[in-house]
């Protein structure tokens, strides 16, 4: 099996280079599908994303190949030929997590809590077990970044569940 | 020319109001301090601070952003010179040199070359920027759609196959911007693509949103995963950031050659500051005196890089303002600045928006000089903000990214793709793809759908326009050329290495 010569790191590249592929495929379908509004210009507005859906699905399908020749792609800050730093998922997945909440709280519970919560876990990800420390600096930037914004730059933040608190910020 | 310098003149009366230059002096401040900053290049250092710039009125957040510009290239070099961490590949050679300059106890040099190199570099460039522009906005407005979109296919092919290691790998990112970039109600018939029923897509997707998460976000997800977080080794700097005589000597020539060699390349999509300060290193290395000094510290690795890397920068704006189009992914977000006050570049600006276009070039010169006399005396300051704690730091562009996503539409939409997009940045990292045919690909590509169907209407549906007519012919020959070009480069290397 030709799978087996390539390395794990080789095998999630592999399975980056697919998705790529799919990516193509599924704008041609998205498209196939688009509602075509009455009266369209000479160019049909299918024209352009068909072209995009098939450079996309090509260069994808260049990737596997060139993949499965056993060339790989250079992390990022390493030179070629480094060995490969293996993912570290936990902290990886503590930083998106960190992000994720951000992006959840900040409608439902306002932006000093969204943004101390994802100072907080950011810099936990990062290494850091100061946790009450973090905490009060978290609270502190996301204060500061609050007001600033708010009344200093008159750009509106969701104030959650301090609605009220601080006049009409 | 004699009418670019009297706009000029105009220009400079525009920018030198106490308000607008207390706004450039704000920018210069803030582009230094958030450019300092390691891990912020200078793309996403305006796009962090471009919700901030788009509070005050157009002229005035147009000098803001000239002196951010200028600001956060300024303190990209600071950092790869104390720190040893580029935050874009235009410092990466500055890192090289200077690193090694200010561990042999050379900071100050290093940093006094750095510094005035991009002064003289930035200020002969931005010379040529302002008659450049202008003249290349008259030739522009003769150029047909089916030119237009030769010259943006070729921007694609430079910025997607120079860039990086892998060509593959460039038009991987190329192809992905331009599908970010199809999303959202097709411009003239109003169909809608990749939208999934979700009513905030039908704008598209915002670019700064793009170019904020995959450089924030993506880089704070894969130096977690690495768990590798470097070490703030910030070199100690004794006495002042100022230069003996000799190193003026030595520093001048290579100041002037990088400038040469910088402003050109930028002009031409020649994809990106890498090209031109890797090119200037090995000139001043070819013609040095004292080449067993590189790679160990040569005050000339660090003067002539620098100096093409701030001329290229200014080059690059040359086709963002004149053609409307972006070849980095600073001239990037300095487009989006403009789209963002409903300003499009291109070669009418010249003549519909005069006193914006001509203030901004005024206020580059403005920003370079007071970068000038603010950062060298402020060098302690700057120095300090080395010191913040990898882990403080990262969550705080983090958090701030995520601010400057939202704030720009108060939307929760443009959040979450900003979580998506910083995954895929993860991603393009982990598999060295390269980032800025992404944001290429997501601002050009509905110009080029744009271009190509104008085109297609004028022909009524004939495509050999396409290619018909002088200009478009050029384009694609030279378009040829740069991809033969390097396939018999690599090979004639492979025919040599056989031998």
């Amino acid at each position: 099996m030709i799978l087996d010569k390539v390395t794990k790191h080789g095998k999630s590249e592999l399975a980056f280079a697919g998705s790529l592929f799919l990516l193509g495929i599924f704008v041609a379908w998205d498209t196939s599908k688009m509602d075509i509004p009455q009266g369209s210009s000479i160019v049909s507005p299918q024209t352009f994303p068909y072209m995009v859906a098939a450079f996309t699905s090509l260069v994808g399908l260049v990737l596997i190949l060139d993949v499965l020749r056993g060339n790989h792609g250079t992390p990022d800050g390493d030179e070629p030929g480094d060995p490969l730093i293996p993912v570290n998922y936990e902290t990886l997945l503590i930083v998106a997590a960190a992000i994720g909440l951000h992006v959840i709280l900040l409608e439902t519970a306002g932006y000093i809590i969204a943004a101390t919560t994802c100072f907080l876990g950011v810099a936990y990800g990062f290494g850091s077990r100061k946790i009450l420390k973090d905490f009060f600096v978290s609270l502190a930037f996301a204060i500061i970044v609050y007001f600033s914004f708010t009344k200093g730059l008159n750009i509106n933040l969701p104030s959650g569940v301090f609605e009220g608190m601080f006049g009409n910020g | 020319m004699g009418n670019s310098f009297a706009m000029l003149m105009d220009g400079f009366q525009t920018a030198f109001t106490p308000t607008n230059l207390m706004f450039g002096l704000l920018g210069t401040f803030l582009g230094t301090l958030v450019g300092v900053l390691p891990g912020i290049g200078p793309a996403l250092a305006i796009g962090l601070l471009l919700p901030i710039c788009l509070t005050v009125n157009p002229t005035s957040a147009l000098i803001m952003f000239a002196a951010i510009y200028y600001g956060a290239m300024y303190g990209g070099s600071t950092t790869s010179i104390l720190l040893n961490t580029p935050g874009e590949s235009g410092s990466v050679i500055t890192a090289l040199e200077g690193n090694k300059m200010a561990k042999a106890g050379r900071a100050g040099a290093a940093l006094a070359t750095a510094a005035i190199g991009s002064f003289v570099a930035g200020t002969i460039a931005t010379l040529l920027l302002a008659f450049g522009a202008p003249a290349m906005a008259d030739i522009a407005l003769t150029i047909q759609p089916a030119g237009y979109l030769s010259l943006i296919i070729l921007a694609f092919t430079t910025v997607g196959t120079l860039l990086g290691a892998s060509r593959v790998r460039g038009l991987v990112a190329l192809s992905v911007g331009l599908v970010i970039g199809l999303v959202g109600a097709d411009l003239q018939s109003g169909a809608l693509r990749l939208t999934f029923g979700n009513m905030a897509a039908i704008d598209g997707i915002e670019t700064v949103t793009v170019i904020v998460a995959i450089f924030a976000l993506g880089e704070a997800l894969y130096l977690a995963s690495r768990h590798q977080f470097f070490n703030t080794e910030v070199i100690k700097m004794d006495g002042k950031a100022w230069m003996t005589k000799e190193d003026f000597k030595r520093s001048w020539k290579p100041w002037l050659r990088g400038t040469a060699i910088g402003f050109p390349l930028g002009v031409i999509p020649a994809g990106g500051s890498e090209v031109p300060t890797f090119l200037s290193y090995g000139v001043e290395k070819a013609l040095s005196k004292n080449k067993d000094e590189f790679g160990k510290g040569a005050i000339e690795g660090v003067a002539g890089p620098e100096a093409a890397n701030n001329a290229n920068a200014a080059g690059v704006l040359v086709p963002m303002l004149a053609l409307g189009l972006p070849t980095s992914a600073t001239a990037a977000v300095v487009l989006v600045a403009f789209q963002s006050f409903n300003i499009q570049p291109g070669p009418m600006l010249f003549q519909t928006n005069p006193e914006i276009v001509w203030g901004l070039i005024a206020s580059l010169f403005i920003g370079n000089t007071l970068l000038l006399v603010l950062n060298l005396p402020l060098i302690r300051f700057w120095v300090l903000l080395l010191k913040i704690p990898t882990h403080y730091l990262y969550a705080g562009i983090t958090t701030f990214a995520l601010l400057g996503a939202y704030a720009l539409n108060n939307s929760t939409f443009d959040l979450q793709v900003a979580l998506v997009i910083g995954v895929l940045g993860f991603l393009f990292r982990r598999f060295g793809v390269p980032i800025t045919p992404l944001i290429i690909g997501a601002i050009l590509g509905p110009l080029a759908e744009l271009q190509f169907k104008r085109a297609l209407q004028i022909s009524q549906g004939d495509w050999h326009i396409l290619i018909a007519g002088g200009f478009p012919k050029f384009i694609y020959s030279l378009l040829l050329l740069v991809i033969i070009a390097p396939l018999v480069w690599n090979f004639k290397k492979k025919f040599a290495n056989k031998k």
